[in-house]
């Protein structure tokens, strides 16, 4: 088991080292950094810039320097608010955290208990309803959605602010608009799951010693059928943190996700380079877990 | 079941709109802005989303009233004493927020530091003109500048002054963080950064207190969300909308429009320096081939003036003899065959105004029916400016651009960066090619001689108008979107002055 783990953990590392090669390549593409930096600046002024900022050494000298510069937090200074991008960045973080965890979490709550009903009920009028709504949850854009929640709950029926992060109230919608987003597929994946062992000997077996259906259902067909789930609601997360950057423009929302989109139209690559780092390394270890509780879950890869 | 479903869509859909919640108070005033600026210290940045927040914590020495006059601000009085020195008498008794009084050593720190090249304020090239500034008594400062400089009371009006001892206390970075302050109608609460800034009265104010106790600027990028917090009273006013949103607020029960024209300018640049724009009648020929007449009326809700080069008719200069290209389809064809084009050419054109993208694609299409068959390409902001006026600069053989002079209300503003040819210049360097036109707008910029400049303005306008460096286009308009709570008008310089905001007579 052991064995495993460190597996995972030298994958993730491998990972890493891919990512910051991804942003370490963003600012190689983007043109003359200097020339962003300096704009109104004589050719004379930003060869010295150039020359003191290193960006006259071989690429490989340069990228070893912005590892090591990563290692140690250093992603450099934003163009645009002069100030280090690093700590600009986490203190993004915890909104747009709290958003994804948000929408997560509804939709788990909502896919886990319809997907069991579809599956134990199947083809009844129930199954068919879920499954309606799954397609119309998949076939609309989130920045749509999200309108059209504001249009409804806050313009027509006036229960629920239109935008911003002021209250608790404030984050129904953005948390609705992004769970819209991730519940179908979950809730697509719980009800599969569950037909697949719910006619398996097993459960017949647990049925036949008397013991309660739905407890059959929660405590012997479930287990089995989470691991999908879980590998793929760590898939979501990924997602989810794609989707927060839209959500976070129509809700204004003062998330990572606007500071990158921000950041990205100044071409202020600090930023764009610490936020994708960062979101990345998330993305890592969140899949991370997952293998970890995969690992918990199911005792077969253990035992492998 | 489908009926249900249907049934039940029916039915929330039909639930009568519910009253407003009472929760935005009645002294306080909310404005939605795209996004926020980098900081708020007043001299290390310049976008316009930042100085419609300092001009309500800070106060420069000139105002300028909603006529468009200069009023005494922190100075009370102004004088020219000869051609590149002036005279201002400081306001006396003027607090700080925290309570300190201004000296006219404020207002000479308030300049060096923006003079101070090591600081890097980006409004350093608004006034690099100026050589000293020099305290004379207690209330008496002398400006000098290294050469005539027309332009200095334009500056002035924004040129916040700042507080020497409380800068030098708390340092730069905490100055335009947590503790901007100044001698403005509002001061500093709390910024949460791209969420809102909130700002309380400042009962010191010279002026007296402001009609609101509190001033909220939250940033909201998208424009649809804006609509809605504006019909609900989320928010009171929202800038910069868009045409086809106007009817819409217009006969809103919560809302209202209030639009005025302002000095941005359209355009396309030419690039003069290859073919097929090299020629002067293929330029003639698109200048005569957009009906802007018909754009203005369908694409902006009528909310735009045609003009016969890019100086506005708000800024000094403007000389309303010269006329606008008519539209003339014939003429722009003949011309174009006139050049050597008789079966048309193709060109492709570049714009990263994202709000006039209809527009910038329609003005295609009428080039393109005159035999100028041109591609319009969208480009994100950030890019667009990296590629087409940086470095590279030639990628383009036109690009569709605005220019809003940074509210300074003079030919000069418009003419020297889209025009002049000089290394550190803006636009112009990359496209136009006028022989002659650098030595006029040069001639024009350093002389404080009124009347000489304005006719030196006018033969540039003949000039230009001949040559066309550009596709002249038309002005727009500011329009915000006002609760009706809130009593205000849009001003030609496109501030948020909201001293001059009113809770509404009920």
């Amino acid at each position: 088991m052991l064995s495993l783990v460190t597996r995972r953990l030298i994958r993730l590392v491998i990972v890493l080292a891919g990512v910051s090669l991804v942003t370490f390549a963003i600012l190689q593409v983007s043109g003359d950094p200097i020339a962003l930096m300096m704009p109104e600046a004589p050719e004379a002024d930003r060869a010295v810039l150039r020359q003191s900022m290193g960006f006259n050494d071989p690429l490989p000298v340069q990228f070893a320097r912005f590892l090591g510069n990563i290692v140690r937090g250093d992603f450099g200074h934003s163009f645009f608010h002069r100030e280090p991008a690093l700590p600009l960045v986490l203190a993004r973080m915890p909104t747009t955290l709290l958003l994804t965890g948000l929408a997560m979490g509804l939709s788990l709550a909502i896919a886990v208990p319809i997907g069991i009903v579809s599956a134990v009920r199947r083809n009844s009028a129930f199954d068919h309803i879920a499954t309606l709504v799954v397609f119309l949850g998949t076939s609309m854009p989130v920045f749509w959605t999200g309108i059209m929640l504001i249009l409804l709950f806050a313009v027509r029926l006036r229960v629920l602010p239109v935008s911003g992060w002021e209250s608790w109230a404030a984050l129904v919608l953005p948390g609705a608009t992004l769970a819209t987003f991730s519940t179908p597929l979950l809730l697509r994946i719980v009800r599969s799951g569950m037909l697949e062992v719910i006619n398996l000997d097993y459960v017949r077996t647990a049925r036949a010693k008397g013991v309660s259906e739905w407890f059959v259902v929660c405590r012997h067909a479930l287990t089995n059928a989470a691991l999908p789930l879980v590998t793929v609601a760590g898939l979501q997360f990924g997602l989810l943190l794609g989707g927060a950057i839209i959500t976070e423009t129509v809700f204004a929302v003062p998330g990572l996700g606007r500071l990158i989109v921000g950041a990205i139209r100044q071409l202020d690559f600090p930023i764009v380079q610490a936020g994708v780092f960062v979101i990345a390394l998330i993305v890592v270890l969140v899949n991370f877990a997952v293998d970890m509780l995969y690992i918990y879950l199911n005792p077969q890869i253990r035992v492998r | 079941m489908k009926r249900f479903i249907l049934f039940a869509a029916a039915l929330v859909l039909a639930l009568p709109a519910a009253p407003a919640p009472v929760s935005a108070q009645k002294d306080t005033l909310t404005v939605a802005l795209v996004s926020h600026a980098p900081t708020l210290d007043p001299h290390m940045h310049f976008e316009r989303v930042g100085i419609l927040v300092n001009i309500n914590m800070f106060d420069s020495l000139l105002h300028r009233s909603t006529k468009l006059q200069f009023e005494p601000s922190l100075a009370t009085a102004w004088k020219a004493i000869s051609d590149t020195q002036w005279e201002f008498k400081i306001r006396k008794n003027v607090h700080f927020h925290n309570g300190e009084v201004l000296t006219p050593a404020d207002v000479k720190y308030s300049f060096d530091r923006v003079l101070d090249q090591t600081k890097k304020s980006p409004q350093y090239g608004n006034i690099r003109a100026i050589k000293e500034v020099k305290v004379v008594d207690a209330e008496t400062v002398h400006i000098i500048t290294d050469k005539p400089f027309p332009l200095l009371l334009e500056r002035l009006v924004f040129f916040p002054i700042v507080s020497k001892k409380h800068v030098e206390a708390v340092g730069d970075q905490a100055f335009g963080t947590t503790s901007p302050v100044g001698t403005g109608p509002w001061k500093f609460v709390e910024w949460k950064r791209d969420q809102l800034i909130r700002l309380e009265a400042f009962d010191q104010h010279w002026r007296g207190k402001p009609p609101f106790k509190h001033l909220i600027f939250r940033a909201v990028p998208e424009t649809a969300t804006q609509v809605a917090e504006v019909k609900t009273g989320g928010v009171d006013i929202i800038r910069d909308v868009s045409a086809d949103l106007i009817p819409e607020l217009k006969t809103h029960p919560q809302a209202y429009i209030s639009s005025t024209p302002i000095l941005r300018v359209h355009y396309v640049n030419l690039d003069m320096r290859s073919a097929p724009f090299d020629r002067k009648p293929v330029r003639q020929a698109a200048n005569y081939a957009i009906d802007k007449a018909t754009v203005i009326q369908k694409m902006m809700a009528g909310l735009g003036t045609q003009v016969a080069t890019t100086v506005q008719p708000l800024a000094f200069g403007f000389d309303p003899e010269v006329k606008p290209y008519a539209f003339d389809a014939r003429k722009a064809k003949e011309l174009l065959a006139q050049a050597g084009y008789p079966n048309g050419v193709d060109v492709t054109l570049h714009s990263s105004s994202v709000a006039y993208r209809p527009v910038f694609e329609a003005m295609a299409q009428m080039l393109t029916e005159v035999g100028i068959r041109a591609t319009p390409r969208m480009w994100d902001p950030g890019p667009a400016w990296n590629k087409f006026l940086q470095a590279e600069g030639k990628a383009t053989q036109g690009m569709y651009g605005t220019w809003g002079n940074y509210s300074v209300f003079d030919a000069d503003a418009v003419l020297h960066p889209l025009y002049h040819n000089e290394p550190g210049g803006w636009i112009g360097r990359w496209y136009a090619r006028v022989e002659g036109l650098d030595k006029l707008i040069d001639e024009a910029r350093s002389t404080v001689d009124q009347p000489k400049r304005k006719r030196l303005y006018s033969q540039i306008q003949q000039m230009i108008r001949e040559e066309a460096p550009s596709i002249f286009l038309w002005t727009q308009y500011d329009t915000l979107g006002i609760s009706k709570k809130v009593q205000y008008a849009a001003r030609p310089d496109e501030w948020l002055w909201l001293y001059d905001a009113k809770p509404a007579a009920r």
